[in-house]
């Protein structure tokens, strides 16, 4: 209640809006997130309101609403004045008080109207129109699964077969039934690979993007607990991903050995099962890393790759080596794949290697989930370094596995950095912990302003140093 | 409660714009940082007139021009000298604010030399950097001269004169600098920095120019022999009683060659083009590359230095080194080096932020100690009147 006089700031709409479009308009995640909310000034602190058509659209109705109470407050107290009835000006009182809960809660009334007889028809439609136009397109279409990775492995996939085919892959995170359906417009007919990336939040979502994709070929990148919060159960998690096994039947598919809840369900014989050891016969050898990239040999019978790429991490050889493979089966010579693996490099904010006054920094600020914190400190623990500065908030959504999750990073990081750095949030003190049972002798700091850190980097660092940034704790999740 | 730091910056000095880059970039932002401090910045006008607003800590006031209007606009700072130091901003409402600490980043005269030191001490609270007596030696290039020379320390040939001196006899003062010292030689105003009034000079016409371009700046000049075979190098290095010493570092300039203020701070160090940068200027080599034993000699010459002539805190000691004989000479000190020479600390392992807690802790060590040094005298002289 200390901060109830926030909801009554001229941006509380605006961030009302703000909170419902970082929650993806999904009702669940925006009540969960108001409930949360206590002082609504710090609400927008990472990001602004982006103001889309949509944004624009629930912002006049949330001005709507009210201004509206306001309206119907201001008749019932000049009544209670003209009238001499306290009852009214109670109501009056009432009424502006609890306006800005009308507000919060009001606005799901005509956002869910708009979404059940406006925009799902309008989806609907043109996800069966995207369908019917997939359905019809000759391209070897490859489809790619995992709770992490999934851009990883199409970005690498899409850069090394474009070596010799004409490639187009989902851009960015378009990776749900409409984004996907958009991404279909795009096509002119002369694709002759079109890598799809699935995404999964709820039990059956590969499903019905297979369904919409029709794949050739699958590739599962990894499963961890990623969307714990909505998948309930980790098992949940594991059937959706699979759920692209069930399409696939015979066709091929490849699964990443290295995830343990991926491998519990490959079997010795599976020659499609990838890792930094190989796959499908190319075996992997004389893997080296440093901060300038990533060198292995991959051999298969007469075929030999030097392979020289400037993404970071061993973690990244398996996937690699299946993008070697799948190249090979689609005619690409071992030159056109030598060529594209050269052209691979890290991507915005993954492993992506930034040097600093002397310092490297390795930005993973969009890697969100406990493989990716592994393969980080496994970097981490390879590069020569004066000191190693790990830096993290910790990860979002894992469910009841929160402290579990956030114990063991701190163990595993205790025994490869020297300065710790941690944004404080809920998690902080879990990650704190496992430093403490992991016996950390380095220099803990805890940062309560994230964006200032990130942005005055260069006073924390000195020569010599390797700072890995992981993960990113965005505002929904305060 | 944090303790209350006031960071000193701007000044009636040539260098002023420097000291607003040096306070802004290396020493207040990183005191916040720390979550440690409140930090006040206190503008010195080059009128002379002091400022603190939390604006002054943003460099867009300074460099989009509007800072002239914030001071025309603004009332200028009130000092109360209540056994330390408390700033009173005056308004509807007066607003004391007792400083705890004060960190100067000002450079050249009215702040670096001395001055700011002195009225700091009157005040009696603890300040970063040198003290008042090795400052005023610091910031005179004849004076530190004569105290490294006293101390066994080479320097080059130089010859030094007044204005007062050079305009009164100007012939006399050409000979005697031409029959004393072989071309090339610099000459310098004696008190100030960041190459500013220094001129190159291999004749007596370009030597005659170059004096009354140094009168124009300061009242002393100092005239030196160029050193031959020349590898300038710099060490910055930090303390009170035990020294921590950064890298040797070499600016990449040669012998025809030297940078002056345009080239240091306006044009990123580019003199030459394909110069490699690595320094904060970026016209340096870092760690310094130097011919054998040289790289040890120059530390123990810059520590010896620093010793010599009393510097506290922090400090730059510029060397010459004649990479064929292997003497190396001293050539001038810094007292507060330009953005406190961030990048070389950053290179030796030390971060801007330790950097400046550091500096803290030596204000207040040296605080501390100079506290327990008696400071009355009881006597009965004034019973007798």
């Amino acid at each position: 209640m200390k901060y109830y006089w926030t909801r009554f700031c001229p941006s509380y709409p605006q961030t009302i809006i703000y909170m419902l479009q970082c929650s993806e308009y999904r009702p669940k995640d925006y009540f969960a997130w108001l409930h949360r909310s206590t002082n609504f000034r710090l609400v927008m602190k990472r990001r602004k309101l982006d103001y889309t058509r949509k944004a624009i659209l629930m912002l006049a109705v949330a001005w709507f609403i009210l201004i509206t109470t306001y309206i119907i407050s201001l008749i019932l107290f000049i009544q209670s004045i003209i009238l001499v009835n306290l009852l009214f000006a109670i109501l009056a009182i009432i009424l502006f008080i609890i306006s800005p809960l009308v507000i919060a809660y009001g606005i799901a009334v005509p956002l869910w109207l708009g979404q059940k007889f406006i925009q799902e028809p309008k989806e609907r439609k043109m996800i069966e129109a995207a369908r019917q136009i997939i359905v019809k397109h000759p391209a070897l279409k490859i489809a790619v699964a995992g709770s992490y990775g999934k851009t990883t492995a199409k970005e690498i996939l899409q850069t090394i077969l474009s070596q010799g085919k004409r490639v187009v892959a989902t851009p960015g995170n378009m990776n749900t039934p409409i984004g996907i359906s958009k991404f279909v417009q795009t096509f002119d007919g002369s694709e002759e690979i079109i890598i799809f990336e699935l995404g999964e939040e709820r039990v059956g979502d590969v499903r019905k993007l297979c369904d919409l994709t029709h794949p050739d070929i699958g590739i599962i990148t990894g499963i961890n607990e990623a969307h714990l919060s909505s998948f309930g159960t980790i098992d949940h998690t594991i059937a959706t991903i699979f759920e692209l096994e069930d399409y696939l039947g015979d066709k091929p598919l490849y699964k990443n050995r290295e995830s343990q809840l991926v491998a519990s369900k490959i079997k010795d014989s599976d020659k499609l099962a990838f890792s930094r050891n190989g796959i499908n016969g190319w075996q992997i050898s004389d893997i080296k890393t440093d901060i300038h990239g990533t060198t292995f040999k991959a051999k298969k019978d007469s075929k030999t790759i030097l392979a020289h790429t400037k993404l970071l991490g061993f973690h990244n050889v398996g996937i690699i080596a299946t993008a070697i493979s799948i190249a090979d089966f689609v005619g690409l010579t071992p030159a056109q794949i030598t060529a594209g693996i050269k052209e691979t490099e890290p991507f915005e904010h993954r492993m992506q290697p930034k040097h600093l006054h002397g310092a490297w920094v390795i930005d993973d600020t969009y890697n969100g989930n406990s493989e990716g914190v592994q393969a980080g400190l496994l970097l981490l623990k390879e590069l020569e370094a004066k000191r190693r500065v790990y830096v993290t908030p910790g990860l979002v959504e894992q469910g009841d596995k929160t402290r579990e999750i956030h114990e063991k990073i701190g163990k595993q990081i205790a025994k490869v950095a020297d300065v710790v750095v941690l944004m404080r949030n809920s998690v902080t003190d879990y990650i704190s912990d496992g430093l403490h049972d992991g016996k950390f002798g380095g220099q803990l700091l805890i940062i309560d302003d994230p964006l200032e850190f990130y942005n005055n980097l260069d006073h924390f660092v000195v020569g010599g140093d390797v700072v890995l940034m992981q993960n990113d704790w965005t505002d929904n999740y305060a | 409660m944090n303790k209350t730091v006031a960071v000193f910056f701007g000044g009636r000095s040539t260098e002023h714009d420097i000291s607003v880059i040096t306070a802004l970039s290396s020493v207040i932002k990183p005191l916040e940082l720390m979550k440690k401090y409140n930090v006040i910045p206190v503008y010195i006008a080059k009128d002379g007139k002091w400022f603190s607003d939390d604006k002054l800590k943003d460099i867009s006031i300074f460099s989009g021009g509007a800072i002239d209007e914030f001071c025309a606009k603004s009332k200028p700072l009130a000092v109360v000298f209540d056994s330390g130091m408390t700033f009173r901003k005056s308004g509807l409402r007066n607003k004391d604010i007792r400083i705890d600490i004060a960190f100067p980043a000002m450079h050249g005269p009215y702040g670096e030399d001395g001055s700011l030191m002195g009225l700091l001490r009157m005040a009696g609270i603890p300040f970063v950097g040198s003290d008042m007596a090795a400052s005023v030696i610091a910031m005179d290039k004849v004076l530190t001269k004569q105290v490294v020379q006293a101390n066994d320390i080479s320097t080059s040939k130089f010859v030094f004169f007044s204005k007062a001196e050079f305009e009164a006899d100007r012939d006399k003062i050409i000979k005697r600098v031409i029959n004393d010292l072989k071309f090339p030689q610099f000459v310098k105003p004696s008190h100030l920095g960041s190459s500013i009034g220094i001129t190159k000079v291999n004749n007596k016409d370009e030597l005659v120019n170059a004096i009354e371009l140094a009168a124009y700046y300061d009242n002393k000049i100092i005239v030196e022999e160029a050193v031959e075979n020349l590898i300038e190098v710099t060490v910055p290095i930090m303390g009170n009683e035990t020294l921590t010493l950064a890298l040797v570092e070499k600016p990449l300039s040669h012998g025809d060659d030297f940078f002056d203020f345009n080239t240091k701070y306006m044009s990123g160090g580019k003199k030459k083009s394909g110069a490699k940068q690595t320094g904060a200027q970026g016209y340096s080599e870092l760690p310094a590359k130097l011919p054998n034993g040289l790289y040890e000699a120059s530390l123990d010459i810059a520590q010896k230095v620093y010793r010599a002539t009393g510097c506290e805190g922090i400090s730059r000691i510029d060397l010459l080194i004649d990479s064929k004989s292997g003497i190396v000479y001293f050539n001038e000190i810094n007292p507060l080096p330009g953005s406190l020479y961030a990048h070389n600390w950053r290179a030796s392992g030390i971060s801007s932020i330790e950097l400046v807690s550091r500096l803290v802790d030596l204000a207040e060590e040296r605080f501390a100690r100079n506290q327990k040094l008696e400071t009355t005298f009881s006597s009965s002289f004034l019973k007798q009147f």
